[in-house]
């Protein structure tokens, strides 16, 4: 076997010695893995007897068949085979290669050990093989199965093309062409083509009766569509377990399709009852264990988890989501409130022990906030604590969200779990993350109010829209893709707007179809009202599909729907959309204004493009450009206005926003300086002196609970100068009247530096306050 | 109260005016190359600039703006500045701009020939004072071994000549000498220590909260940089040492803050509490010896 790993793998739980190791041990057991069923690809008697065996879910004489067989005097590649199922997959990789060499222009063998990297999740490497195979017979039929599965799991379009030749060309070994076709089924159901995937369980199950191949995997996949069609208890359970009562495939393959759908604890009730028939189901296990961490259920995902890692140490999710587990070590749990109080919905946060102090109280406010929000405007309670983690290293949000790194959102919701970046996982600026906190909070209602049956579109709709009403820097901001996209045409039909989130057909589609979906969610609001959006999302609820939900609480179809919504963006945006192109020319004219620093130029020009699109607010956005531009020409009172401007339109760029508060605090204006530099907590928290400048403004304004927050939050950030933090922390205390803490943080301002005058005023003032006594 | 001998206190209250004395300080602007550097590079020797002035004599600072100077000249200056200043005296040295490292020689970036590291040792052994040296440019880290001796102090932007890019410290450390918070101990006074140590910290936050790896590690060689006051906070005050009221109040307040500084150094041998309550009782003596030292500064003023 090739050492691990492959780029997708971040870390490596224990070395590959050890896992060989916890492989050896597993030839003492009775656990086998999971041999995908082949379908033909390979045909010895005597391995097919004891693939039989296993198939009918007589796994000890399975692997009693097994043993022997490995010690017969067979060729190399049925002992690989046996070393396979026996789940010595170091013997089998090098029996295979042993085979190959041997053999070098038997393609049968390559695709058999292609398979063998494929179901050790190494994919480029089972492609190369495969394609080797193909390049020995171009007409291998399992070859091309084997490099259209991988292709499909890396969701290719490129899979296209080995599938064709399995499904038309009726010459082909039935075995490859009924797996084939049962992989179309798979892709349909998961892309909830319904019809598309009954007709190609239909063609599979015509082939599979011709044959003596297991129909195991169909009867799954039947069961997944009864599923998906609302009928979870279907007749296809019986007759997979009739056929082998172990096989834990009848579970876990309807249990992906819950999790697609985001119906998490159903999705763990189904991955329990596959280990439980089948514990050597690795998959199963791993899914399980990914499932329960979604449910805050750590420590039975954890057992999981590491059932899955003894069974399967070659599978990224599985290491990766362990190393998570143990990460956790890092984190801190907070509850708010401390001990439960009646009518308070508890929430608990996971925060990195480094970030903690800082980032609670905003969180748990903004929280409060949205649930108060969302409770009344959504007519649901919440019934369960809330779960909030914040990661400060994104790809760990990434192994949480999805098992694997390298996913480009920023937050997740599993139902009452919501795991994000923390402020710190990217550069100030590139992202709002109370902006992002309240749009996942908005997911919890959506998802929990209709059990999680409402599909994607709407709930990415209501989390948008409510972002751009209710949230922290509310506003309607639309990035320039996305109205690129909008002069091209390329919103979809309200009926077809999930696919644009679950099979994106272009780059920028799945940002094109969130801010599609949150401009619906206010046409709904704005034209019909709140009712009406109430009464779509509870529609889903009661197992509507979208057509059906609009048509039902709008009174008009589908395709009328989508005249009335186009109508609605062209009175919104359509001014926008016309002058898009001179917009985006007059940007590209600002950055060479600015290169050249030809401030007079930009003055006017920022004006017009500000005229055009006011709501850009991004870095690049036309108000800084104006607010520089007015500085470098001494317009200081026109620099101030421009970043008002700005950030009363939403700007959020901390820098910009530090330098207004600064620019409104010299002005005297000083409550607004306060709200200019609150608003930058929810984007960057994590600079010290904003919080200690903040915290000056808010004693000055007489606000000392609040001071006192941002002073807290100031000395937690380990600041460079202690001495000035401990003495607002004390002159906080001393305004809210807890003079004995004012003098506890005094003193530890003074051991820092002595000659601190304005400490020592204060503290001097205490004691005379305290009846006149300066005597210790 | 525990009382230090005499000649203690004599050092405690000399300690604030020593920091200053006869402090000669020299700047050199290297050239910018690209604007934003030119420009980086004029905003930080105009700070530097500034802090000497409020620390020595205008005669005492001399600044060779970029383009204004050659390597000859130079050391031409230094050699003048051997001939003037003694063992007593404190010359502080910045070298702003950007400097090179071809693993044998350091160069530092300026119109002509580049000042080389053995231009700097030669410049600067041939001075008997004590000696702070302030080198901000990329791979300034490659002089510390060269440049290391006993009466001199390096402050150094970079830990080897290996880091290559432009820095970030030389603007945080010119910074340092303006901003109150760089004043750790609050005596109005920013040393080199407290501006190394505040660039140093907004370095590793900047790279920090950017996600990018630090490609600057600053460093200290030797012992002298709390003792060197580069920049002062406010106005100089000047107490009229005539007065003996005024003078019997400095003295008490001196030898209170020796009295301070030992308690700080028996901390570890006392109990939290008893620790706590003693420095209570001296801060609040310092405090009132502040108040009347303030009243009595006023009342002098007000007679002059």
């Amino acid at each position: 076997m090739k050492t691990r790993l492959d780029a997708n793998r971040r870390r490596s739980w224990p070395s590959l010695v050890v896992a060989v190791a916890a492989l050896a041990s597993l030839l003492t057991t009775n656990v086998v893995i999971a041999r995908e069923l082949h379908y033909g690809a390979v045909r010895h008697p005597e391995l097919l007897a004891c693939d039989q065996s296993s198939w009918r879910g007589a796994f000890d004489d399975a692997h009693a068949c097994y043993r022997i067989l490995l010690q017969a005097d067979v060729p190399a590649e049925i002992h690989a085979e046996a070393a396979w199922a026996l789940n010595d997959l170091q013997l089998a990789n090098r029996l295979f290669r042993e085979a190959t060499a041997a053999r070098p222009d038997d393609a049968a063998i390559r695709v058999r050990w292609g398979d063998l990297f494929a179901a050790t999740h190494q994919d480029a490497e089972a492609m190369t093989i495969y394609r080797e195979a193909l390049n020995i017979d171009s007409d291998n039929a399992f070859a091309m199965l084997g490099a259209a599965r991988v292709l499909v799991g890396g969701f290719d379009d490129a899979a296209n093309t080995y599938l064709e030749p399995l499904l038309t060309d009726t010459r082909k070994d039935p075995g490859a062409r009924a797996a084939a076709w049962l992989v179309v089924a798979r892709v349909s159901l998961e892309s909830n083509s319904m019809t598309q995937a009954l007709h190609a369980l239909d063609e599979a199950e015509a082939i599979l009766d011709t044959t003596d191949w297991p129909p195991l995997e169909l009867y799954a996949l039947r069961a997944a569509a009864d599923l998906l069609n609302n009928m979870p208890e279907s007749g296809y359970t019986a007759k997979a377990l009739e056929y082998n009562p172990g096989f834990g495939g009848i579970y876990a393959i309807p249990a992906h399709f819950h999790v697609i759908t985001r119906r998490y604890r159903d999705a763990i009730a189904l991955y329990q009852k596959a280990v439980d028939i089948e514990p050597g189901l690795a998959q199963a296990h791993e899914e399980l264990g990914i499932n329960l961490l979604r449910d805050n259920q750590i420590a039975r995902a954890r057992k999981h988890l590491e059932t899955a890692y003894e069974a399967d140490p070659f599978s990224p999710a599985t290491v990766n989501t362990l190393r998570l587990l143990d990460s956790f070590d890092n984190f801190r749990l907070i509850n708010d409130p401390d001990l439960p109080q009646p009518g308070l919905l508890p929430i608990t946060l996971r925060l990195h022990v480094d970030e903690a102090a800082v980032i609670a109280p905003y969180a748990v406010t903004l929280a409060r906030q949205s649930i108060a929000e969302f409770s009344r405007r959504y007519g649901f309670d919440l019934q369960e604590p809330v779960i909030i983690e914040m990661y400060p290293d994104h790809e760990d949000f990434a192994v949480r969200t999805a098992g694997m790194p390298g996913i480009g959102i920023l937050g997740a919701t599993f139902g009452y779990v919501i795991a994000m970046d923390s402020p710190s996982s990217r550069p100030p600026s590139q992202f709002q993350w109370g902006t992002t906190l309240w749009h996942e909070m908005a997911h919890v209602f959506t998802l929990e109010a209709t059990d999680h049956r409402v599909p994607r579109w709407f709930s990415e709709g209501i989390s948008v829209f409510e972002e751009w009403r209710s949230g922290p820097n509310p506003g309607v901001r639309i990035p320039l893709t996305v109205y690129k996209a909008m002069q091209e045409d390329r919103f979809l039909p309200i009926a077809e707007l999930d696919e644009g989130f679950v099979r994106p057909t272009y780059d920028e589609q799945v940002i094109v179809s969130y801010m599609q979906a949150g401009l619906v969610c206010q046409f709904i609001d704005e034209a019909y009202g709140t009712d009406k959006l109430r009464e779509v999302l509870y529609s889903f609820r009661d197992g509507m599909q979208t057509g059906e939900a609009i048509s039902v609480a709008l009174d008009m179809s589908p395709t009328d729907f989508d005249g009335e919504f186009s109508r609605f963006v062209e009175r919104e945006h359509g001014a926008v959309l016309a002058n898009l192109d001179d917009w985006q020319r007059m940007q590209q004219s600002v950055g060479q204004y600015l290169d050249d620093q030809d401030w007079e130029a930009i003055v006017g020009l920022a004006e017009h493009m500000i005229s055009i699109l006011p709501n850009y607010v991004e870095p690049d956005s036309p108000y800084i450009a104006l607010a520089k531009a007015n500085e470098e020409l001494g317009r200081h009172a026109d620099a101030l206005a421009a970043l008002e401007r700005y950030w009363q339109h939403g700007g959020y760029d901390p820098d910009a926003l530090r330098r207004l508060g600064g620019w409104l605090s010299e002005a005297g204006r000083r409550d607004e300086a306060i709200a200019v530099l609150s608003a930058v907590t929810l984007v960057d928290p994590l600079e010290q002196e904003l919080h200690g400048s903040l915290g000056d403004l808010l004693l000055a304004a007489e606000r000392p609970d609040d001071a006192l927050r941002e002073y807290t939050i100031a000395l937690a950030l380990d600041p460079h100068d202690k001495a000035t933090a401990y003495y607002r922390m004390a002159q906080a205390h001393n305004a809210l009247g807890n003079r004995e803490a004012s003098q506890g943080q005094l003193l530890q301002a003074l051991d820092l530096a002595p000659n601190f005058r304005p400490a020592q005023r204060l503290l001097l003032e205490l004691m005379r306050a305290d009846g006149g006594s300066e005597q210790n | 109260m525990s009382r230090l001998p005499l000649s203690a206190l004599m050092v405690v209250m000399l300690l604030p005016a020593s920091v200053f004395a006869d402090l000669q300080v020299v700047v050199l602007e290297g050239l910018g190359g690209e604007q934003k550097y030119t420009e980086q590079f004029a905003t930080q020797v105009d700070a530097i600039e500034r802090a000497a002035n409020g620390v020595t004599s205008a005669d005492r600072v001399t600044v060779f703006r970029s383009g204004e100077f050659s390597r000859e000249s130079v050391i031409g200056f230094f050699g003048n500045l051997a001939g003037r200043l003694q063992p007593d005296d404190r010359l502080a040295v910045y070298l702003v701009g950007h400097g090179s490292f071809d693993d044998h020689e350091y160069k530092f970036n300026i119109a002509g020939p580049d000042l080389t590291d053995a231009d700097l040792l030669d410049m600067l052994n041939g001075i008997t004072a004590r000696q702070l040296l302030v080198n901000s440019s990329s791979s300034s880290g490659a002089i510390a071994d060269r440049l290391h001796g006993e009466n001199r102090t390096l402050i150094l932007a970079t830990r080897s000549g290996a880091e290559r890019h432009a820095t970030r410290f030389g603007q945080y450390f010119a910074l340092a000498l303006s901003d109150a918070t760089a004043d750790l101990d609050k005596n109005g006074i920013i040393s080199a220590q407290e501006a190394f140590d505040f660039a140093d910290r907004q370095v590793t936050d900047f790279y920090a909260r950017n996600g990018q790896l630090a490609t600057e590690h600053a460093r200290v060689e030797g012992e002298q940089a709390a003792r060197f006051g580069l920049a002062r906070l406010g106005p100089l005050s000047k107490p009229t040492l005539a007065d003996a009221e005024l003078r019997n109040l400095l003295s008490q307040r001196d030898e209170l803050n020796a009295a301070i500084e030992d308690l700080r150094l028996r901390r570890d041998a006392m109990a939290a509490d008893a620790y706590q309550s003693e420095l209570l009782g001296n801060m609040l003596e310092l405090a009132r010896l502040e108040e009347q030292i303030e009243r009595r500064e006023a009342e002098l003023a007000d007679e002059n």
